[in-house]
Parts: structure tokens; C-alpha cells; sequence
């Protein structure tokens, strides 16, 4: 149990990274982070499946996330992209991304490519990994990362799609 | 050469892809310098990607996200629920506790209410019966005296009540409240136009209080009233004038010799 809750530990970090760039609003981010931890917590035991801990845990972050969207939706709420804080370091740093651009061009991504882009582009997860969070096959995820990337590069003006000429 | 697929490409560019096939995309792209732009840009990407939100997981975690001090919490939660729980059952168990034991103070009529239910009860089954009204006929009165007496472990005289117009027609032994013995006698009148009256007498009840009370039941007329050796009720349907003289000989007649007696004479 208490290696478990180690294990646990170990991937607050991540979760709250997740989070974050999920809905855009670290308070948010943190109370789904502790809903997130205290469903695994109550639930560890009886309902934890045997793989590993972390793509369990984020897992059961993505659905909090998507019943919360849901419930909002149906509440009309409206969760304010403006309190996002604007990076830190402007523009000019990796390449010519302006970073302010590329966060609300994420914004703009429908919530599965979304989801996937980040947990491969943020958290470094394998594919796989990646789309046993997600419960699809590795084949869909890679094309949601695919879709995801091109929106990402017309949304921040990037120039052309030039590797499509190279394709068979 | 040119198999290089845009999954391979992106897969490469995520380092993601399997050794085996890292030759061929790295071939591909020294010939292709469009494909090594993309490369380059979704590497981008992810750069930015990791600069903006990166930051995030660096953070200090705050103590409402400590697994431990969660665990602890909902450990906590779920004593305190059980805690409730607990304390509910305990109540409940009060509650019909509370509630079997004060059935005797629930239903706590007064003994008389219940002795007098009970003649008047007993006049309405046997006042209407011909060949079986009583148990034991006139005609036999000293077995019928000495009989009930015995019963009711007390003495009981049979009244004379000619004066009154009425005769004895007999006497049975009837149940009776468990407070007051158990048994109970039931004496049977009758005048010449044939209306009957009867006399529901039972040993004393627990402290042998002495009582009077004039009921008037379910469209009988009751006298009632204790001493220290019995209960005694008088029950019929005639007017309320000729009752109560039929009781005061009654009441004359069974107390005659008590101690108490003196209080209720005139």
C-alpha cells in the first residue's frame, strides 16, 4: 500500500502538468488532479487494473476532465482562456514559434486531438502508452497526432505541408 | 527508398521509432529536404509544447495533492461514515427500545375503563341468550355462591334484588383481566317484562383503591365501583333511574360487612 502510494506520488508531477495545459487554469487543473488522486486512492485494491499505475492514473484524469466538460457544457459555463498566464518568455525562443500563438492554436484543437498530443509532445509517453490511456488503438492515435500537428501548423502560420509531396 | 511513410516521419521526429527502421527514414531524409523541414517542425512543436506547460510539473506540489495525506484523509472519512452509521443503528435500537417498553404506558387505560368494557362485553353476549344465559341456575343459588366465591377467592353473596322486581336467573365464571385475578363472576337478573341486567364482579384489583364511576357504554348503562376485596359492575339498558337504585342494592348488598364500607353508603 504504501509502495503504492510512492508510485502515486511519483506522478502528481506529471498529472499536474497535465492537467494544467488541459483547461488552461491551475486551480482547475489542481482540483482535478485531487479528484483524480482520491478516486485512485478509494478505489486501489478492488478496482485497480494491474498494469502501471501512471496510465491508470491518467486515465482516470482524462475521464474526470471529459465528465467535467460535459457537466460545464451542459452548464453553459465558460472557462476563460484569458486567465491562462501568458509565457513567460515571448516569441524569438525555440525557433520561430511565437509560444503565445501555439497555446491558443492548442486551444483551438478538438479534445481528442488534444489529448493525445499532449500526452506524446508534454509527457514523452510511447505511443502505445499513450493510446492505452486513451483505450484506441495505436493506429488512431497516431492519426489524431497527425491531424493535430497539421491544425497546429496552419494555426500558427507556419508555411505549407511540404512532406505530403514526399508521401507514396 | 521513398516507402517512408508520414507516420514514420512523425514517429522519428517523436524518437519514437524502432531501430530497425531509423536507417531508411535517416536515408530518406538527407534526399528529401522538405521531409527534414517537417521533421524539424514538429520537433518544434513539441519544444514548444513542452516550454509552455513544462514548467507546470516543476512546481512545488501543494498538500491537498499528497497521496499520503489524501489517504489518511479519506481513511479518515470513511472511520467518521462508519462512525455514522454506527451511531445510527444505536439510535434506531433506542428508538424501538425505547418504544417496546413504553407499550404498557402507551396503551394505559385505567384498569376500570377495562373492567367495565369487559361487563358490559360479557352483558351483551349473555343477555341475549335463552336456553344457555347462565351457567348455573337460580335453583342451585348455594352451589352457585359457593362456587364462585371459591373462584374468586372471596366471599360472594348472591344479591336479593325482588324489591328492585328482579330475580335471579343463574351465574357463570367468565376470563377476566389478568390485574384483577384473572377470573370474573357474571350474575344475571331478570324482571317480569323480561329485561335482564347483570353483575360483573371480580376479585380486587393491585392496591384495592376504593373507586366509583357511572359509565355509560355502547348503549349500556354501567355502575362501577372497587373496594379492598372486589370490583363490582352493574350493567344494563334501563333507565338511568332504575340503574342506579338496582346499584345502590347491589352495592348495599355485596359490601355488607366490608370495612370500607361506610364511605359510600347514602
Amino acid at each position: 500500500m504504501d509502495q503504492f502510494l510512492d508510485q502515486v506520488e511519483a506522478c502528481v508531477p506529471a498529472l499536474r502538468r497535465y492537467a494544467r495545459a488541459l483547461t488552461r487554469n491551475a486551480d482547475l487543473a489542481d482540483d482535478l488532479v485531487q479528484d483524480c488522486l482520491e478516486r485512485a486512492i478509494s478505489r486501489r485494491g478492488l478496482f485497480r487494473p494491474t498494469g502501471p499505475v501512471r496510465a491508470w492514473l491518467f486515465t482516470i484524469l482524462l475521464n474526470l476532465h471529459r465528465n467535467a466538460l460535459r457537466a460545464s457544457h451542459r452548464r453553459g459555463e465558460i472557462v476563460d482562456i484569458d486567465t491562462v498566464p501568458e509565457p513567460a518568455v515571448p516569441a524569438s525562443q525555440p525557433g520561430h514559434v511565437a509560444l503565445a500563438e501555439m497555446a491558443r492554436a492548442i486551444d483551438t484543437l478538438p479534445l481528442e486531438q488534444k489529448e493525445a498530443l499532449l500526452l506524446v509532445a508534454l509527457e514523452g509517453l510511447a505511443y502505445q502508452e499513450a493510446a492505452d490511456i486513451l483505450t484506441i488503438p495505436i493506429g488512431t492515435l497516431m492519426s489524431r497526432l497527425g491531424r493535430a500537428r497539421a491544425a497546429l501548423r496552419v494555426l500558427t502560420g507556419t508555411p505549407g505541408e511540404p512532406y505530403l509531396r514526399t508521401v507514396k | 527508398m521513398s516507402e517512408i511513410t508520414r507516420e514514420q516521419l512523425m514517429a522519428y521526429a517523436d524518437g519514437q521509432l524502432p531501430d530497425s527502421e531509423r536507417l531508411a527514414v535517416e536515408a530518406h531524409l538527407a534526399l528529401n529536404p522538405d521531409a527534414a523541414a517537417e521533421i524539424v517542425l514538429i520537433q518544434r512543436q513539441t519544444d514548444a509544447v513542452r516550454t509552455l506547460f513544462g514548467p507546470a510539473g516543476a512546481e512545488t506540489v501543494p498538500a491537498r495533492l499528497k497521496p499520503r495525506r489524501l489517504a489518511a484523509e479519506l481513511a479518515h472519512r470513511r472511520r467518521r461514515s462508519w462512525g455514522w452509521a454506527a451511531a445510527a443503528v444505536v439510535l434506531v435500537g433506542l428508538g424501538l427500545g425505547a418504544g417496546w417498553f413504553a407499550r404498557p404506558l402507551l396503551d394505559a387505560r385505567p384498569a376500570s375503563a377495562m373492567l367495565i368494557a369487559d361487563a358490559v362485553n360479557a352483558h351483551t353476549v349473555y343477555v341475549a341468550e335463552n336456553r344457555h344465559a347462565v351457567e348455573v341456575g337460580s335453583d342451585d343459588s348455594e352451589h352457585l355462591s359457593s362456587w364462585l366465591s371459591n373462584r374468586l377467592d372471596t366471599t360472594l353473596g348472591m344479591p336479593d334484588l325482588t324489591a328492585e322486581g328482579f330475580t335471579l336467573v343463574g351465574g357463570r365464571l367468565l376470563p377476566g383481566e389478568p390485574g384483577a385475578g384473572g377470573r370474573a363472576a357474571q350474575l344475571m337478573y331478570e324482571n317480569a317484562s323480561q329485561q335482564r341486567v347483570t353483575i360483573y364482579v371480580t376479585s380486587a384489583l393491585p392496591g384495592g383503591e376504593p373507586a366509583y364511576q357511572f359509565a355509560s357504554y355502547d348503549g349500556a348503562e354501567a355502575f362501577y365501583w372497587a373496594n379492598a376485596r372486589i370490583t363490582c359492575t352493574v350493567v344494563g339498558t334501563l333507565p338511568e333511574e332504575q340503574m342506579k337504585a338496582l346499584a345502590g342494592a347491589v352495592y348495599s348488598q355485596l359490601t355488607e360487612g366490608d370495612v370500607a364500607v361506610g364511605r359510600y353508603r347514602g
